[in-house]
């Protein structure tokens, strides 16, 4: 593989969170009965015409906006013509000539090394609706058809499956950021095509293949790498590579070919004579970039500010809700690196975060900035809180009452301790021969039997303090 | 204006349309008659024309709100349907031909 | 008296002052529709809900309720605008069994203004064809002479005024579709300004080219239908916001002072003489009534026709690629596959002029012609355009025969698509440059055939070619 170059361009479709449709008022819903949100424009009836929903313009100028686009003051919508059950009017209205969005570009960080991704366009358009095969036949939803999608076209910048994913990476974070989309991959909200091609370094680009629909970051970097490996299997045997469309099968972890360049369709597009073309004003374009939200590396730059290391601000900037789930909680205890390093051990190993999708913290920013504050506090211990984020994950409310509920606070009382410690030095006249000949290690002894004596709540500070006295 | 019968047939595949042979004889005629007809705008000096100054446009203001409004039940959708079950349209099981 | 003869506003007077009832009204129509049934004008008819509908407006009409501007007065609708619950078959065999599960902005309208629908009318399929001789479900006839065709593709909205079947109907016009069947029959004939009327619900042939408009049998009543139909739409896009004016307060202001344009490349040698003495007499009628006639050069409207068969056809192509078998209308019996299923279910469902434009239009579309004839056609239309808005700063209206021979033999020129595409040369142009034009009778030839006035206006300015054909026509009343 090393003595070929890699070149990597990808096409990112993202469903955007409007509440109707692009072109009609119906719900952008996910997962209702088949076609209950549907109507005469979703459903490609004789007569019926297309509107443009202001939102998902506007939407998508916002994600233009965050990765750096110029908008295109003329804007048209146009018809791509084909024919598939899953599209109603046998044509898909999208854009060509003139995209909401050009140029813009992603920054990525693959390996410590940065580099600059530069994307082509972001142009708006409709999505298709759903096919549910079984044994009778092919079952056609339309409550999909029509929600608007944003379709992000990168130039062939990326030179590896690590650069792919963390290009996808970031521009879902970005796409989180600005709002703009639910990127839940289970639900189908973001797809991806990749375009490949191998050369030899000096050679001209190769014929790149394009794999089309792929749900996951796993399958894209999965689909690169098994690809990158035919084409040039292919070419050490002395073959040349078709210019094709391949499906990419994630069970079999191999692609396959869906139909060449040559029975490639003629999508004959024109512009949508149904949609006027679209006038953006600079004035409104300077008004969504004033309402964009403070983005990642901006972010990230002041947690460093904070006190916080680079590693820990990426962390925590790598998903706007982290992100802003860590600004809210310090708002109501502002100990950034305290916060910072619960969220990143304590939370993230409860999210149990995967590539896949973002899932909710459970708990609301106030309750767990009232759970670190007693914890810092030394109202409870690590244990105890680590037993009440637990509580607090499944069911939350206010942590102070599960302490109460379940007898968590920490035992601070000197006097009681010294009683319990007396006690436990009395009966374990070994322990203390091993501490007095230096084993610091028969502390830890010490301690647990202490916790053990008081269920828990033995503060270990004073432990140490009495136990240090007492034998010495 | 020539129209060669593997182009004609090209359209009818793009067109879904079936036609028999005698069909597509007397069609490439007709057509090549239209196109004929159509050459005349070719003489037209066309140099002053900017395609992106014509026609109506709008601005972002008077586009549609994103306010949602109730659509047609599932049994007005499905209405005319040649084919439904389940709620939804039944056709030939459909292989990925892709897009 | 027969009420059957009466005008729309005379019938509102007649219904107003309690001379005759909704109910007696639509039963008058439906006496008619069954004696004149051989026209084949119209496809489906509505005679129970007419009269439920006749009864409940003059039940409120006697308790002296508010009645909307028409209330009461039976209407037909051409084929292709839907009417929730009734066919709309666009005289299709692919849509033969289609119920629509909703109404058209223009047919609610209507409605909303008490008009009764009684009846969807005959048309050319899909609405292309010049004679409604396309139609999937027999040709419609002339009613003046029942061996030459309606015109088209609104043959049966014409024929079914120009019948008396009733008192005014909507058609659509793309390249001439209302003012070619109006001139045909020998009735009037409106094509609105391009955005004038919404399209919503409109069964689309040539999207930047359709508007629908009204048939009638006066001027007035053309201008009554307007000042309902006109205006902006949430579901149409391209219906405009231009504000609307009262269309019948200038109808009788005259035409003195006003400047009436001569295209000289509309009277050419194309002009049958019966036709061509006919304008110049109306011509010189204008000036005996004080108007100004100046002659206008349009040097490029001869290519218009060109530009709509590349333009109508590629919007054509695209906009009937959704009748496909999967969702409604014609699935073939037998298929193999899905793709199968879409080449039997079109090939069986559509005739031989939609297939011929529907393979025009993806020819004019397909990678590698799209250049030469698509974006250069769109850009002759504005080369046409400008022409047209330079006439309108040296004259207020534009005249011009409707069509340049009397409505033809039935069969005449079905062999022959072009000489059938002649037709439309004089109407095309208003559709290319999106302005409005109305035909009015203004004669009829040796063979008793009426012969069509064509007057074109500015842009939304549909005011003052009402204004201009009412001036006409009660000129010609008064010759009476």
């Amino acid at each position: 593989m090393s003595e070929y170059n890699l070149v990597i361009g990808l096409e990112v479709h993202s469903e955007l969170n409007t509440a109707t449709k692009c072109f009609c008022r119906c719900k952008n819903e996910f997962g209702s009965e088949p076609n209950t949100h549907c109507c005469p424009v979703c459903t490609g009836m004789p007569g019926a015409l297309p509107i443009l929903n202001k939102e998902a313009v506007k939407k998508a100028i916002t994600m233009g906006l965050a990765v750096g686009c110029k908008i295109n003051n003329h804007s048209v919508f146009e018809r791509k013509n084909y024919y598939y059950p899953d599209l109603p009017k046998a044509y898909q209205i999208s854009q060509l000539e003139y995209p909401l969005c050009v140029g813009g570009h992603i920054d990525i960080v693959v390996n410590g090394q940065a580099k600059t991704i530069r994307l082509n366009r972001i142009h708006l358009e409709e999505d298709a609706g759903k096919l549910i095969h079984d044994h009778e036949g092919t079952l056609v939803d339309y409550n999909r058809g029509g929600v608007p999608l944003i379709e992000i076209v990168s130039e062939p910048d990326m030179n590896s499956a690590e650069e792919a994913v963390a290009y996808l990476e970031k521009l879902r974070s970005t796409l989180l950021y600005v709002g703009v989309s639910n990127c839940k991959m289970q639900e189908g909200n973001i797809r991806f095509d990749v375009n490949i091609s191998v050369n030899k370094p000096g050679d001209p680009l190769g014929t790149r293949t394009e794999i089309k629909n792929l749900n996951s970051f796993r399958a894209v970097q999965r689909a690169i790498n098994y690809e990158a490996q035919r084409q040039i299997d292919v070419l050490d045997d002395g073959g040349v590579i078709i210019q094709e469309t391949r499906r990419w099968d994630d069970a079999l972890g191999k692609t396959f070919s869906m139909r060449t360049k040559e029975d490639s369709q003629d999508y004959r597009y024109f512009p949508d004579p149904d949609i006027l073309a679209i006038e953006i004003d600079e004035k409104f374009v300077e008004q969504v970039r004033l309402s964009l939200p403070k983005l990642a590396d901006q972010r990230a730059i002041d947690y460093k500010q904070m006190g916080l290391s680079i590693q820990d601000a990426e962390l925590l900037t790598s998903q706007r809700m982290y992100s802003d789930y860590f600004d809210e909680v310090l708002s109501c205890f502002n100990d950034p690196k305290f916060v910072c390093n619960w969220i990143t051990s304590e939370v993230f190993k409860r999210l149990n975060v995967d590539e896949s999708d973002v899932i909710d913290i459970p708990v609301a920013p106030n309750n767990m900035a009232k759970l670190l504050k007693m914890y810092k506090d030394g109202e409870i211990n690590q244990a105890a809180a680590r037993q009440v984020l637990d509580e607090l994950w499944k069911n939350d409310s206010d942590p102070a009452s599960i302490v109460d509920a379940k007898g968590l606070r920490q035992l601070n009382d000197v006097s009681a301790m010294e009683e319990i410690m007396k006690k436990i030095i009395e009966e374990n006249p070994k322990a203390v021969a091993e501490l007095k000949a230096g084993n610091s290690k028969t502390m830890a002894f010490f301690v647990g039997q202490a916790m053990k004596a008081s269920q828990g709540k033995a503060n270990p500070k004073i432990i140490n303090e009495i136990v240090n006295r007492l034998i010495k | 204006m020539a129209i060669e019968k593997q182009e004609v047939e090209k359209l009818a595949k793009l067109s879904r349309l079936k036609f028999t042979d005698e069909e597509l004889h007397t069609f490439i005629k007709e057509f090549e008659s239209i196109l004929e007809q159509v050459k005349a705008i070719d003489s037209v000096d066309t140099s002053n024309v900017d395609l992106k100054e014509c026609g109506d446009r709008v601005n972002f203001d008077s586009l549609q709100e994103d306010i949602e409004r109730q659509g047609l039940s599932q049994t007005d959708i499905l209405m005319n349907a040649p084919s439904a079950k389940d709620g939804a349209f039944l056709v030939p099981i459909t292989v990925e031909e892709g897009k | 008296m027969n009420y059957l003869d009466c005008s729309i506003k005379e019938i509102l007077e007649n219904l107003t002052s309690k001379k005759i009832t909704s109910e007696e009204l639509v039963k008058l129509c439906f006496d008619r529709i069954e004696s004149t049934d051989t026209l084949n004008a119209l496809n489906s008819t509505y005679k129970e809900q007419a009269l439920i509908q006749a009864k409940e407006i003059d039940k409120k009409r006697q308790s002296g309720e508010k009645m909307g501007a028409l209330a009461g007065v039976p209407l037909v609708l051409k084929d292709n605008i839907n009417l929730k619950n009734t066919k709309t078959t666009c005289s299709s065999k692919f849509l033969g069994n289609y119920v629509s599960p909703y109404t058209a902005t223009c047919a609610q309208k209507l409605v909303d203004a008490g008009a009764i629908v009684i009846a969807k009318a005959n048309m050319d399929e899909f609405a292309m064809g010049s004679s409604t001789e396309t139609s999937a479900f027999g040709v419609c006839k002339n009613p003046i002479d029942p061996t030459r065709v309606p015109g088209g593709s609104s043959g049966g909205s014409a024929c079914t005024v120009a019948a008396k079947q009733c008192f005014g109907s909507l058609g659509t016009d793309t390249g001439g579709s209302i003012r070619e069947p109006a001139s045909f029959c020998g009735v009037v004939g409106l094509k609105p300004t391009y955005g004038r009327v919404s399209r919503y619900g409109v069964v689309a042939f040539a999207s930047s080219l359709d508007q629908v408009g009204p048939i009638t049998r006066t001027v007035e009543d053309s201008a009554i239908l307007l000042n309902i139909l006109a205006g902006e739409d949430q579901n149409d896009m391209t219906a405009s916001k231009e504000s609307i004016p009262d269309y019948t307060a200038d109808l009788n202001k005259g035409v003195n002072g006003i400047k009436i344009g001569v295209p000289k490349q509309f009277f050419t040698n194309e002009l049958s003489v019966e036709v061509r003495d006919a304008l110049l007499g109306a011509i010189e009628n204008y000036k005996k009534l004080g108007a100004e006639c100046v002659e206008i050069d349009l040097p490029n409207v001869d290519k218009a026709l060109a530009v709509y068969y590349i333009v109508s056809s590629a919007e054509a192509a695209s906009n009937l690629a959704r009748f496909d078998g999967i969702k409604y209308g014609k699935r073939a019996n037998n298929y193999d596959d899905l793709v199968d299923l879409y080449y039997q279910s079109r090939t069986q469902g559509f005739g031989k002029e939609v297939k011929r434009r529907i393979m025009l239009g993806n020819y004019v579309l397909s990678s590698g012609y799209f250049d030469a004839f698509y974006r250069k056609a769109k850009r002759v239309q504005e080369i046409i355009k400008r022409e047209f808005l330079e006439a309108f700063e040296k004259c207020d209206v534009l005249v011009s025969p409707t069509t340049a021979t009397t409505a033809f033999k039935l069969g005449e020129k079905t062999k022959d698509p072009v000489s059938m595409y002649l037709s439309d040369i004089f109407t095309v142009p208003v559709n290319i440059a999106g302005v409005p034009a109305i035909s009015i009778p203004c004669g009829v030839d040796s063979q008793g055939m009426p012969i069509g006035m064509q007057l074109i206006g500015r842009h939304f300015d549909e005011k003052m070619l009402f204004r201009v054909a009412n001036a006409f026509e009660a000129s010609t009343k008064e010759a009476k």
